[in-house]
């Protein structure tokens, strides 16, 4: 479904260095490193923020680079990013709203928003709210609903754990495992837990230094000595 | 005693009147740097040439032979909103656009200087192009409501208020044209995405809005805006091709007032400045209303200076 190869990125200075990943259609596929690897430039290129210099990315059987960065959340890609950035002096709802701005979140609005507030219910509760007043927690739950208001084709998350207490990152990710258990939807995850990111995935990259130093499915990366040592702590 | 509350009374509601239409004057500039963090130095001149369309509306293409001289000049005056719109959209998509929006990130201060020379440059261009174009002959569009009023009263004593009724009738264009702009701001799909591009302006690429697009529909909207208040100010104020000079300073208070970016706060900042303008008429020689107006500014950005409806938040 998302097909990347050769990926050349970043900003004054090259950040990604002839990256490839593959994620296929009902997969779950996660993306760890450290911090400064380029998980975030990843994502920003796939959305069309920063310009590659090299490489292609193809989504869905189209040359996504030559599609707008605005034109590409209707083909069906939904970006959480890293931070949450929710719409601050918008509403709980009208952020769901502006999350439903592609056609098929129009078309699907009733269902979705259904869901939404069946798998994330403090967003129910708080629909009114002004989104810049919510806890981090509830604003992380909310990038993940406007998210799915979409109805995206591939959902990609960056970091939805970011600075939030142990308890509350727990239940993020119990929902987000629900939440695809339900919907089969495609995941592209970026996560630092990484443990928790490994063990839900069917695959995973490691991204160091702006290169795949690591790829392999569920079990293999699991069992890989370096993964173990550096980020399993075993 | 009657005299003073007379006169007060007067003042107030020439006050609210004037503040109607300042109001809508400043919430066109809001809107756009609400939206687009743009600070347009050339809105006092698409206010100028809002003001020469409604007379050329009114004068040369019909309007007046059409509607009569009463109420043709607001006829006049609603038709040169959306013409001026469509020049605020020509103006963004070929020059603005270079310097604002998703082209920023490329630019040296995030683009604000060149916003700054652009607009200026624009300015000067629209001044010495409207005298070329107009001459310098002062115009003007009246009608004979300008002078006549209603009379409130006698609402106690012997005490009643005049309401010109061209004012008056400005007043309520303003506060309607207000209203639809609120609703739709509000309550329309389009204008939530405006305000979610104003919001996060990456964040809402993230959802498919396209913020080139969504500025070029502010600036458009807040250049007819404008364009409308002008021509209401028209209806008692004679216009020269450098009157928005003069009008810009009471914009960029007003916005400054209200709270950089709310766009109702630009409203009631606009409201403000015709209040004390009014007001200060009653304690103060009229040549000193502009001084007053900058006493009162002075007074509310040091005691609150993220203006009526600010918030000390940044935005994200
Ligand atoms: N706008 C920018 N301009 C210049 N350099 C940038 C910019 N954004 C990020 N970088 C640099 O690119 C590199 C990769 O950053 P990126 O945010 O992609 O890392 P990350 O893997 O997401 O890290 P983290 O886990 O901390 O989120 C870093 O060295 C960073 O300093
Ligand atoms: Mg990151």
């Amino acid at each position: 479904m998302l097909h990347i190869e050769g990926l050349t990125s970043g900003y004054s200075i090259p950040v990604l260095n002839d990256v490839s990943i593959k994620v296929e259609e009902g997969q779950f596929v996660a993306i760890v490193g450290p911090n400064g690897a380029g998980k975030t430039t990843l994502f920003k290129t796939i959305s069309g923020i920063v310009r590659p210099s090299t490489g292609t990315i193809r989504f869905a059987n189209q040359d996504l680079l030559s599609i707008r960065p605005a034109q590409r959340a209707h083909l069906g890609i939904a970006h959480v990013p890293e931070g949450r950035q929710v719409f601050p002096s918008l509403t709980v709802m009208e952020n769901l709203e502006m999350g439903a701005m592609t056609e098929a979140g129009q078309r699907d609005w009733k269902h979705n928003i259904e869901r939404i507030f069946e798998w994330l219910p403090i967003l129910a509760e708080r629909r009114g709210q002004f989104a810049g007043t919510l806890s981090g927690g509830q604003q992380q739950m909310l990038a993940i609903g406007r998210g799915l208001a979409s109805s995206p084709k591939l959902l990609m998350l960056d970091e939805p754990s970011m600075g939030l207490a142990p308890t509350i990152a727990d239940f993020i990710f119990e929902r987000l495992i629900e939440i695809r258990r339900q919907s089969n939807l495609t995941i592209l995850l970026v996560e630092q837990r990484v443990a928790e990111a490994l063990e839900s995935a069917d695959h995973g990259y490691v991204l160091e230094a702006g290169r795949v130093a690591l790829e392999g499915n569920n079990q293999t990366l699991r069992a890989d000595d370096r993964i173990r040592k550096a980020y399993l702590g075993m | 005693m009657t005299q003073v509350l007379e006169g007060f009374l007067q003042a107030l509601s020439a006050g609210l009147l004037i503040g109607a239409v300042y109001g809508l004057m400043c919430v066109g500039l809001g809107l756009i740097f609400g939206v687009m963090r743009v600070i347009n130095f050339a809105q006092g001149d698409f206010m100028m040439l809002g003001m020469y369309a409604a007379f050329y509306f009114f004068t040369a293409l019909g309007v007046q032979a059409t509607f009569g001289n009463t109420f043709g000049p607001f006829v006049a005056i609603l038709l040169a909103g959306p013409v001026l719109a469509v020049f605020g959209y020509f103006v963004h998509l070929t020059l603005i656009s270079r310097v604002s929006g998703t082209r920023t990130s490329s630019l040296e201060g995030e683009g604000h200087y060149a916003q700054l020379i652009l607009t200026l440059g624009i300015a000067l261009i629209l001044q010495n192009g409207g005298l070329l174009v107009f001459g310098s002959v002062l115009a003007s569009i009246r009608t004979p409501l300008s002078s006549s009023a209603w009379e409130l009263g006698p609402l106690f004593y012997d005490v009643s208020v005049f309401i010109n009724k061209a004012r008056g009738i400005d007043a309520v264009v303003s506060l309607v044209t207000m209203l639809l702009l609120t609703l739709m701001i509000t309550r329309s799909r389009i204008g939530k995405s405006l305000r979610a591009a104003a919001d996060n302006p990456t964040a809402a690429t993230y959802m498919g809005i396209d913020v080139d697009r969504a500025h070029r529909i502010a600036f458009a909207l807040g250049t007819g805006i404008t364009a409308i208040a002008g021509g209401l100010l028209a209806t008692n104020y004679p216009f020269h091709p450098f009157v928005g000079v003069e009008y810009v300073i009471v914009m960029y208070a007003g916005v400054v007032l209200g709270g950089m970016g709310s766009i109702i706060g630009a409203f009631w900042g606009g409201m403000t400045i015709g209040l004390v303008q009014q007001m200060s008429t009653l304690i103060l020689p009229t040549q000193l209303q502009n001084a007053a107006i900058f006493v009162v500014f002075l007074l509310i950005i040091f005691f609150r200076p993220q203006g009526f409806f600010g918030r000390m938040v940044e935005r994200t």
